[in-house]
């Protein structure tokens, strides 16, 4: 099962309505056989852009984390469930990226144009076309007559 | 008086950097036979560090959740990501945040238009006004 993370926002409610709401929503994803790995609360703030979900405005949320494990398949029912909830204002749903071992290329990218490797793959390339600036039809090609407009 | 003064000065350093050049001399010159004058294979001591962007010397991993770190490649004026020439990220990092920041903003955590107020005196980065390579503009 993959990890994905799961950003809810959630309508301004009071504790004890945002604990069942919570519950509600972690018991979802039990119930499509999925396990939660942790859940963050990012806070009570005002959103950046008011969104209107279920025919009200909403300026301010309450935002959640949830990280989840759960079969690919169940993550659009997930999704679709979520999606009636009233209380849900906003959802998104990304897989968590596993850390590549990167190597800071800088040092290359600031070279010279014409020491770059992709610079000089481009010039590669270029050599194997036909420049249309400099290319001229040949007479002795074969054919009797201009084929194109003169 | 003065004439002797520096001529003992002069002396004391013609001695010391006598001294001195003998020391260096019995320092640089290894056990290998002293008049073979070939020359010695050693690390260029005059090689240049190797230049990294500022997320890599610092090993952090742009993250959607990390809204404030975001905002930063963001412009005050208009919320537009500022492009690799600015901010001096190398081509991966730079991708990774123009990503987070798209996902950032869908989430409703970072502003499309517009830098959070909040945000606005962060420490800078980077100059936009002194690109690494010029701007169109």
């Amino acid at each position: 099962m993959p990890t994905y993370e799961l950003a809810l926002m959630l309508r301004t409610m009071p504790k004890p309505e945002l604990k069942t709401t919570l519950t509600r929503i972690s018991h979802a994803i039990f119930n499509s056989g999925g396990i939660i790995r942790n859940i963050e609360n990012l806070g009570f703030r005002a959103m950046p852009y008011k969104t209107s979900s279920h025919s009200v405005v909403h300026r301010e949320a309450n935002y959640f984390v949830f990280k989840i494990d759960t079969a690919t398949q169940a993550v659009a029912d997930l999704k679709e469930e979520y999606s009636r909830d009233v209380d849900i204002i906003r959802q998104r749903v990304y897989k968590v990226q596993e850390k590549a071992d990167h190597k800071c290329t800088l040092e290359e990218e600031l070279l010279p144009a014409a020491y770059r490797e992709d610079v000089q793959k481009m010039i590669e390339l270029g050599k194997t076309q036909v420049n249309r600036f400099t290319y001229k039809f040949k007479y002795n090609s074969g054919l009797d007559y201009y084929p194109f407009q003169k | 008086m003065a004439l002797l003064k520096s001529l003992s000065i002069r002396n004391i350093f013609s001695i010391t950097h006598r001294a001195a050049v003998s020391s260096l001399r019995n320092y640089t010159t290894p056990a290998v036979a002293e008049d073979d004058d070939s020359p010695v294979d050693i690390v260029n001591p005059y090689k240049k560090e190797r230049r990294q962007c500022i997320l890599c010397k610092l090993n952090i991993t742009p993250d959607y959740k990390n809204y404030r770190l975001l905002s930063q490649f963001q412009s005050p004026y208009t919320g537009r990501i500022y492009g690799r020439h600015i901010t001096g990220l190398c081509k991966a990092k730079q991708a990774l945040v123009e990503s987070e920041i798209s996902k950032a903003q869908n989430c409703a955590y970072l502003p499309y238009y517009y830098k959070d107020k909040a945000f606005l005196k962060d420490p800078k980065l980077f100059d936009p006004e002194n690109p690494i390579r010029s701007h169109r503009f």
